[in-house]
């Protein structure tokens, strides 16, 4: 699904340790319009976790979290 | 801002108000020693990050509802409500403050101005105005916990991969990661990062330990926020789990405020006693090397090699000899910064501080006085055994110029063990 849709807002989290993938994404959250997406992709497994937990107790969606090619891509959609 | 909310307010205060915080509040000579403690105040000169100035914020708010000279004539004893102007101002003092605890340690009386700014903070979220970003990762870690059935076979896919790279590095086909092993010796805590998991995993093997990996991380954004019961409940997770798998002993990670968290407050907070030790990796790896249940080669590093007591572990948490044996037994050159130990010079990461982007800025100009420090040691290689310290140290290195590699103690440890397989710098990330 991450590689049909084009993203407001690209993040580069490859290399960043856990916790900071999400703390990327959320920092970077407000800097995309409601409705706008941000397509994330981090190397540390515990991002798999943390960044859809992130997303859902915060109230945005988390439209998709998938393993390619040893990569973690996350594409979030900001809901408010 | 409507009276009654003031009044609420000040009643965050009146429930903090023990003999303790009644004594810092009084007690404050303004002699400014504080001001020469402090790397924010040093760094920037700046008046609202002066210790005794942070304290005053709440003591103007104490003076006004706690003492009738205050009540009666507040402008002459600087008495204050706490309006949205006094609020702001809490803030950025508040929140801006990593809690190293430095200015504790110079203090005539000894006051602790962190304590204080946990009363601050208290109040900021009483008010609504806590930190957002360490609110949301501190909501983000009670949520997986909360809904641990949606993330648990996620998390145990991560652990799994790393299981691969143990099994690489050891040369054991059987080597595994352990999760939810009941009757383990140690409950191991690591970050939700596999670096923080990955050579504790290896040496945990080579010591032929028994142990077990929490399926949670040790990293607890509710204590920065300053919300006692959400840091209490991220803390409980792993403690919960520690005793329904009846270990021995609670192994906290290379992080600085988890261990202080762990070992220091969560007894308080849950008015229970632990039924099991708890202890940071390296006074376990420090034993390890002692006893010979791991081997490290002791010239493995040659490159001159420094340590940053982060300040949770070092002066606030009474851990100072064991990380610097275990360097000292692979490395040739080890170089201690000055001062170091209890005055050891805070790094300017701490406090959540890494993860409020506003104060990046801020937060690396107030690590100028530790860039002073490693550099003069000559050090190519920085060793800490706290991540937001390494986060800090790395901004450092590059803000600065200062040609050095932020390591953890562990990757240190790992390179320095006769391991068959051999350890790739990128490991933890591949």
């Amino acid at each position: 699904m991450s590689e049909e849709m084009k993203a407001d807002l690209e993040l580069d989290l490859k290399g960043l340790l856990c916790p900071m993938p999400m703390v990327k994404v959320s920092q970077n959250i407000a800097s995309v319009a409601v409705g706008g997406t941000i397509r994330a992709v981090a190397t540390d497994p515990g991002s798999m976790a943390d960044i859809p937990a992130w997303a859902k107790s915060t109230g945005n969606e988390l439209i998709s979290a998938e393993k390619i090619d040893g990569e973690f891509v996350f594409m979030v959609k900001r809901l408010k | 801002m409507e009276t009654q909310q003031m009044t609420t307010l000040v009643g965050v205060l009146d429930q903090k108000m023990n003999r303790q915080l009644k004594q810092y509040l009084d007690i404050c000579a303004r002699c400014a020693i504080c001001k020469d403690a402090c790397h924010q105040y040093v760094a920037t000169q700046d008046f609202k990050y002066l210790p005794a100035r942070r304290a005053e914020l709440i003591r103007q708010i104490y003076k006004k509802y706690f003492t009738k000279t205050g009540e009666f004539v507040p402008a002459l004893y600087e008495a204050r409500d706490p309006d949205e102007n006094l609020l702001d101002e809490l803030y950025e003092s508040t929140y801006a403050c990593t809690g190293c605890r430095r200015c504790m340690y110079y203090c005539p009386f000894s006051i602790d101005t962190a304590w204080i700014l946990s009363v601050a903070k208290a109040i900021l979220i009483a008010a609504g105005k806590g930190n957002e970003m360490l609110g949301q990762l501190a909501d983000a870690a009670l949520f997986k916990s909360d809904n641990f059935e949606m993330f648990k076979d996620i998390i145990v896919d991560g652990f799994k991969d790393i299981e691969q790279q143990v099994k690489g590095l050891t040369g054991d086909p059987d080597a595994e990661i352990p999760v939810d092993k009941q009757g383990a010796d140690i409950l191991y805590v690591a970050l939700a990062g596999a670096h923080s998991i990955l050579p504790a995993a290896v040496i945990f093997h080579e010591a032929k330990v028994s142990w077990t990996l929490s399926y949670f991380e040790a990293a607890n954004y509710g204590y920065f926020f300053g919300d006692a019961v959400k840091a209490r409940k991220i803390a409980d997770r792993f403690m919960d789990e520690a005793k329904r798998l009846g270990v021995k002993e609670v192994v906290i990670t290379e992080c600085g405020h988890a261990y202080r968290v762990a070992e220091i407050f969560h007894e308080a907070w849950s008015g229970e006693k632990h039924p099991f030790k708890v202890r940071h990796i390296l006074e376990v790896i420090d034993e390890y090397i002692t006893d010979g249940r791991i081997k490290v080669r002791p010239d493995a590093i040659k490159e001159p090699v420094t340590y940053h007591d982060p300040c949770q572990i070092g002066r606030n948490g009474g851990i100072f000899e064991q990380p610097r044996n275990i360097v000292r037994a692979l490395a040739s050159d080890f170089r201690d910064m000055t001062p170091n130990r209890e005055q050891q010079w805070c790094c300017g990461g701490g406090g959540g501080l890494v993860a409020i982007s506003e104060m990046d800025e801020f937060r690396i100009k107030s690590g100028t006085i530790k860039a002073e420090q490693i550099k003069a040691t000559g050090a190519r290689i920085i060793a800490s055994p706290c991540e937001n310290c390494r986060l800090q140290m790395e901004g450092l290195n590059d803000s600065m110029e200062l040609g050095i590699e932020v390591k953890a103690i562990m990757d240190l440890v790992l390179e320095a063990m006769p391991l068959p397989g051999s350890f790739a710098k990128d490991a933890s990330t591949d």
